[in-house]
């Protein structure tokens, strides 16, 4: 078994929006490079890791994927305590799982960390000729609520690096910035592995090193 | 691969086993119970499972008639959601959802890509969503119609069903396995409704069991997933509300549904926390060894693609020790401590 665990930061990320958008294959695009039409509805949650670089620091992202359907709900929602950052996914062929946007900030303000990272990814931009939601409105909309935005293909793979890029280096500048705040003493981030890292708190020193963040 | 002479000696003993009781003006469902136990035969699963299920009487003089009864009532219902009239009123977010879990359900089968099989499963699921409100269509119910399915329709046809030619089967055939896959996975959901209501609260509760069953078996395992920080939830939930059927070949969920059936319908989640209980400790000596987020996605994608009949085989007798084992004493699976 792989034991890369060689960070300096470990940031947990779940990924959530209507069923069908597309979460799980933007998933297995960004951590395996692989893209499945016809890949099997999520069941509850999964999970999987990729490991980048950011300002020469190791990041790790531990990323959960999870199930779009609302009965899913009261289960997935406890996988948002500890996330760091939020992609919030709907698609651009279909208007609905825009609308639905709003239900799932609502979720996250419920259930969620106050200062979670949140990006708003419309995915499915090759489907040019079935666009539904514009890059236009849906920009307008991550402005006025503080999300950052971006468009995704899973599919031919456009943005989607740069769309886990962005988000993991907004979550790094945001705690670092803590970090600074909080002054070395209250445990500004360390260089050593396993460090799981919460808004909160800019060091979670509770956890131990080698086990999962939730 | 090679069979013995005496594997197809006793194959040919059993199957003739199964006819003689299936011969009987009333079948004796202890015995057929037992048999089914050890596997049912292909040629004869079909019916089988129609009478473990509760499906057909066991009187034989009776079948006919309640299965004509029973495939009117369905037609029925098709014909009230799914008629020119009818179909203005379907609820379409649950078309929606149906219609894209069926696109993606079993799609390295080419049975499931047909799309006459396709609506004939959507249409099963819808109807069953709106006549259980309580519950109604939870993502993983998609993969309990199939194996209904496949069975029903492998009578109907001369070759693997799995590659068959759809466009050579009847539309009354079809419509009859429709029928007898929907009364059949009714059955098998009325048994398990509370692991898909709100909170899916039978799954959670079977989490906690399998939790406390997997201390007592495999303490080492148990403490090293509390070292680790691994929660039993983030990788059984989706063991109990799709019965393994993500982990495991249809085939090999096929041949384990002849056990579960056999246990008794009522009895299924029990049996199937004993089940996956096994499936877990299958893997403790490689899983020891690994660390949390190896852990998780070791069994995300537990290596079973090329597992048989014996493998599921050697799992239900694992089960079944447990069972025994623990289960007549359930005090020795009573929750003390809730928060453990």
């Amino acid at each position: 078994m792989s034991k890369d665990d060689e960070y300096d930061y470990l940031f947990k990320v779940v990924l959530i929006g209507d069923s069908g958008v597309g979460k799980s294959n933007l998933l297995s695009r960004f951590t395996r490079n692989e893209f499945n039409l016809d890949s099997k509805s999520t069941i509850g949650v999964e999970f999987a890791t990729r490991t980048i670089q950011v300002d020469g620091k190791t990041i790790k992202a531990q990323i959960w994927d999870t199930a779009g359907q609302e009965r899913y709900r009261a289960i997935t929602s406890a996988y948002y305590r500890g996330a760091v950052g939020a992609l919030l996914v709907y698609d651009i062929a279909k208007v609905s799982s825009y609308e639905n946007v709003n239900r799932w900030l609502k979720e996250l303000r419920d259930h969620a960390d106050s200062n979670i990272q949140i990006m708003l990814v419309g995915n499915k931009s090759d489907l040019k000729h079935l666009r539904a939601v514009s890059t236009e409105e849906a920009k307008n909309f991550a402005a006025e609520n503080g999300l950052t935005f971006i468009e995704t293909s899973a599919l031919d793979s456009s943005n989607v690096e740069p769309a886990f890029q962005k988000i993991l280096t907004e979550i790094y500048r945001v705690v670092s910035n803590n970090a600074l705040k909080a002054g070395e003493s209250a445990g500004a981030p360390k260089v050593n592995a396993g460090t799981t890292i919460t808004l909160n708190n800019a060091v979670d020193t509770s956890k131990k090193p080698s086990g999962g963040c939730c | 691969m090679l069979v013995s002479v005496a594997e197809l000696n006793s194959k040919a003993i059993r199957f003739k086993k199964f006819e003689a009781l299936l011969e009987q003006p009333i079948v004796d469902m202890d015995q057929l119970k037992k048999l089914s136990w050890m596997g049912v035969p292909e040629e004869i699963r079909h019916t089988v499972w129609k009478l473990l299920m509760g499906y057909l009487p066991t009187n034989s003089t009776l079948r006919e008639k309640i299965l004509a009864q029973k495939r009117g009532e369905y037609d029925d219902y098709v014909q009230q959601q799914f008629s020119d009239e009818g179909k203005a009123g379907l609820d379409q977010a649950l078309v929606h959802q149906i219609h894209i879990d069926i696109l993606r359900t079993n799609s390295n089968i080419p049975l499931y890509q047909s799309t006459v099989i396709q609506e004939s499963l959507e249409r099963i699921l819808y109807i069953w969503a709106i006549r259980h409100p309580a519950s109604g269509y939870v993502q993983g119910i998609n993969d309990l119609a199939t194996p209904f399915y496949q069975v029903f329709l492998q009578s109907c046809v001369s070759d693997d069903v799995e590659r068959t030619d759809v466009s050579l089967i009847s539309k009354e055939t079809l419509n009859q396995v429709e029928a007898d896959t929907y009364w059949c996975l009714t059955r098998l959901l009325d048994g398990i409704q509370d692991n898909y209501t709100h909170a899916q609260p039978g799954i959670q509760r079977q989490i906690v069991r399998m939790k406390e069953l997997i201390n007592r078996i495999d303490g080492q395992l148990y403490a090293h997933f509390q070292k680790e920080g691994v929660e039993f939830i983030q990788f059984a939930f989706r063991w109990m509300n799709c019965l393994l059927m993500r982990e495991l070949p249809l085939k090999s969920t096929i041949r384990m549904w002849d056990s579960y059936q056999a246990e008794g319908i009522e009895a299924l989640s029990e049996f199937h926390l004993y089940v996956c209980a096994a499936f877990l400790v299958k893997w403790s000596a490689e899983l020891k060894k690994m660390e949390f987020q190896d852990i998780i996605q070791f069994l995300q994608a537990a290596p079973t693609a090329s597992w048989g009949d014996r493998d599921i085989e050697l799992l239900l007798s694992e089960a079944f020790m447990w069972k025994a084992l623990f289960g007549s004493s359930p005090q020795h699976l009573k929750n003390n401590n809730p928060n453990q």
